[in-house]
């Protein structure tokens, strides 16, 4: 039995990552400060993609993407209910390969975070949303390396960080890159705190 | 996938321009199709509205 199989028996639930609190604060991120055009990178549910097409003014359409065809599909249903202010455009993608320089004003991302053995991992979707690696930022970092490609002038990048990832090592890579940075939303919770960075072009 | 997107998708191979190939359409939504790499040649499905451009050392898993 592959873990596809067994994600469809024990229901979405195992296989998509479902809204928490690191999806609410971003989405208050997104709210505050997303606008023109809008990608969630790893939309996971889609949860923080459908916010944007709701509740953020500034937005003028939304692109979601997920590795995970489970995520996907759940992310184009939330599309379909608010089809009518505009709707998701989803993309099973990895990172930001498929997207052309400069095509976003705003993307947000709720990256895999957790560092994590290397022998558990992959193992299956949930494992994919949750595990950054060893490190934590095995995804965070390829991340940064190329969103400034992908970004419009005057765009936005809206990261969550967690402290488990290890805030200064994310920090500064995003100096690094060439990016000012600072906290739009911050709030600490018993094991970790978590941050959304609003990245800008110098 | 809305037409529109065409304008902000790529190959994610070498980032050149894709063609799009419909089979299915409901408005200027597509729904079944695929997107061809004009340099790379490869062929990126779109099933139930969503193509699937994950590179294809990734595809299949």
């Amino acid at each position: 039995m592959t873990g596809d199989d067994l994600a469809d028996r024990r229901g979405m639930e195992t296989a998509v990552y479902q809204p928490a609190e690191d999806s609410g604060l971003l989405a208050e991120a997104v709210v505050e400060r997303g606008h023109g055009r809008f990608l969630e990178v790893g939309t996971g549910s889609g949860w923080v993609a459908q916010k944007a097409v709701t509740d953020a003014d500034d937005v003028e359409s939304v692109v979601a993407t997920d590795v995970n065809p489970h995520a996907c599909r759940s992310a184009r249903e939330r599309g379909r209910e608010v089809a009518s202010a505009g709707g998701i455009d989803v993309v099973r993608a990895s990172l930001l390969d498929p997207f052309a320089d400069d095509a976003f004003d705003t993307v947000a991302f709720n990256p895999p975070y957790l560092p994590t053995d290397p022998e558990n991992e992959w193992s299956d979707w949930m494992e994919r949303a949750l595990s950054g690696g060893e490190t934590g930022r095995e995804l965070i970092d390829p991340f940064v390396d190329d969103v400034g490609r992908v970004l419009a002038p005057g765009g936005v990048v809206l990261l969550l960080v967690s402290s488990l990832t290890g805030y200064d090592d994310v920090v500064e890579r995003v100096e690094r890159r060439g990016f000012d940075h600072e906290v739009v939303v911050r709030e600490s919770y018993p094991f970790e705190t978590l941050s959304v960075l609003a990245l800008s072009v110098k | 996938m809305k037409e529109s997107l065409m304008d902000i998708l790529c190959d994610p191979l070498d980032k050149s321009d894709l063609e799009l190939e419909v089979d299915e359409r409901d408005g200027d939504e597509i729904l079944e199709g695929r997107l061809v790499g004009t340099v790379t040649g490869e062929v990126y499905p779109i099933e139930d509205g969503i193509p699937n451009l994950l590179p294809p050392d990734m595809r299949d898993d």
